[in-house]
């Protein structure tokens, strides 16, 4: 079990001059219980703090107040790597490109071996990425779906009790985002994995059992898709809703 | 005889577990250590006397020759002229190196001079490791120029690599490069602790389609300083790149320094270079599936000098 406990989250001065500014507040008290082997979709608009939720329940964020709570531990300052190695993993909404290391050496690590036949099962059990991807240096010359399929297998290489996917679906083409879906499921029923997913595509949105919208850093809706879908067209109109004169006498071009 | 130090040396520049099979030339404290010559591959002592002719013959192929250094000897600067002279249609890799052994506070120092004549058609794999290590106080100091003329057609893969232990190291690379030619020139340095290493390459595409891709991958540790500079210059239509990076660590300093010259309406020319420390997205991916901070900087730095 994975709760969230009154997360907030303020830039921190340490990141002054990157955007958004510090001293700006992400995560507004947000209190959030993700039960063992739940699908869960993260939905809203563009700046909501999607991301910063998902960085947070990794350590690459640390709230400003606040508790994570991972199974009775408290891991609120527990740092990336231990938070990894106590089942909790994230694939990155834009992964790192690397100069040399191979797709190879990313999943060797992930897996803990570089033992051929378990690296050929793991691809064949992820299935959206070729054999031949093996050996292909993670680097820029990745398109951004190639990417995006690597970051994908090497969560699923580690055998998360909780993977968070951060947008998966970006640069991927319609005909894998299916198979994706499928994967994702699968690998929720048969290991029982908490499924996190970061998304705003109505396919992921449609295979979780639980929708959290979030808006300006709260959590503004939690329960089914049918539920959320009033808010979700209502954002998909429009976000500048504190500048919104009414739907009379608009004076956008929307 | 080689005893056990060289045997280490040999294994560190060459992949050598001994005497290698083929043809091979080893030279220990600027002398003949060893010599072998195949049926394809001749070698023999230059007519000064300050260094080996490597002649292979024309259509060999599937062949090797190492000729590998090695200094142990305190206060020794050896300076060696070696030629390659690759025959037409050829396709050999050729593994040199030179390692060090300082066991002194004297300095030992190699200047290696290899002249690569790359006939018309001929592939060469060329892999040059330089190593240092031993408990000497002695600075360690390696100067290798490598000269590279290559007719039409030839290939040429450099591979040119220095990983730590060496305190001075000024390496002067050119190359002229003939029509259809290719040369692809890779290398890595890791500089540490008060160490200094500088590379100059003058790269001429001077025949017509011929082309290059200079690589140059640097991790500056330490208190140590690396500058790298490259003039490609472009004689004829043709194509070249220039890719520089370097990761500083604790106070590295470098300069990178790539340069174009065009001096034909159609050449093609690009570089790119980035200096600066490990990303931070980089060890955040390789810390969230699970190694720690000192682990995740030494498999990003492990593949990045591959």
């Amino acid at each position: 079990m994975l709760q969230l406990q009154n997360i907030i989250f303020t830039v921190p001065a340490s990141d002054s001059g990157k955007e958004p500014p510090a001293g700006q507040t992400i995560i507004n008290d947000v209190s959030f219980t993700f039960e063992p082997g739940g699908f869960y979709a993260i939905t809203g608009p563009n700046g909501s703090g999607k991301t910063t939720i998902a960085k947070l329940i990794m350590g690459i964020n640390e709230p400003t107040s606040g508790r994570i709570m991972f199974n009775g531990n408290d891991i609120t300052s527990l740092p990336i790597n231990e938070r990894s190695n106590a089942g909790i993993v994230y694939g990155f909404q834009h992964p790192a490109r690397f100069k040399g290391t191979t797709f190879r050496d990313l999943l060797s690590i992930s897996l803990g071996s570089d033992d051929e036949e378990k690296l050929v099962n793991i691809i064949s059990r992820v299935g959206v990425c070729s054999m031949d991807f093996l050996d292909k240096p993670v680097d820029s010359k990745l398109s951004g779906g190639e990417i995006k399929k690597i970051e994908l297998a090497t969560v699923i290489a580690r055998n998360p009790k909780v993977a968070i996917y951060d947008e998966p679906d970006t640069g991927i083409d319609l005909w894998t985002i299916g198979p994706m879906v499928d994967l994702l499921k699968r690998e929720q029923k048969e290991n029982n994995t908490t499924t996190i997913v970061v998304s705003h595509n109505k396919t992921f949105l449609e295979a979780a059992d639980t929708l959290l919208l979030i808006k300006k850093g709260k959590i503004a809706y939690t329960g089914d898709l049918a539920g959320a879908m009033p808010m979700l067209e209502d954002l998909s109109v429009c976000t500048f809703d504190e500048l919104c004169q009414g739907e009379d006498d608009a004076q956008c071009y929307r | 005889m080689l005893n056990a130090i060289d045997k280490k040396v040999l294994k560190e520049v060459a992949d050598l577990e001994g005497i290698p099979k083929g043809a091979y030339n080893i030279r220990k404290n600027g002398k003949l250590e060893g010599r072998e010559v195949s049926a394809n591959i001749n070698i023999e002592t230059n007519e000064k006397g300050d260094g080996i002719v490597i002649d292979i013959k024309p259509g060999t192929v599937n062949e090797s020759v190492h000729i590998p250094v090695i200094l142990s000897q305190a206060g020794l600067h050896d300076v060696v002229y070696n030629t390659f002279i690759i025959g037409e249609g050829s396709d050999v890799t050729i593994v040199a190196g030179c390692g060090i052994h300082c066991g002194s506070n004297e300095s030992e120092g190699h200047s290696g001079i290899h002249e690569f004549y790359i006939k018309a058609g001929a592939k060469i794999t060329y892999v040059e490791k330089h190593i240092a290590i031993g408990e000497g106080s002695g600075k360690r100091i390696l100067n290798p120029t490598t000269k590279v003329f290559m007719e039409e057609n030839a290939q040429a893969q450099m591979e040119l690599t220095q990983l730590g232990g060496v305190d001075e190291a000024k390496r002067a690379n050119e190359a002229t490069i003939g029509a259809g030619s290719v040369l692809l020139i890779t290398e890595r340095v890791m500089t540490e602790k008060e160490q200094s290493a500088e590379s100059k390459n003058e790269i001429t595409l001077a025949g017509t389609d011929s082309k290059t891709n200079i690589v140059s991958r640097s991790v500056i540790k330490g208190s140590s300083s690396q500058d790298f500079y490259v003039n490609l210059t472009a004689k004829a239509r043709c194509y070249g790149h220039i890719e520089c990076d370097a990761i500083i660590m604790d106070n590295g300093i470098n300069q990178t320094i790539p340069a174009l010259r065009a001096l034909h309406p159609d050449a093609e020319l690009t570089h790119e270079a980035s200096i600066g420390k490990i990303a931070n997205d980089q060890l955040m991916k390789l810390m969230s599936l699970g190694l720690d901070y000192d682990q995740a900087v030494n498999r990003i730095i492990q593949g990045f000098l591959r």
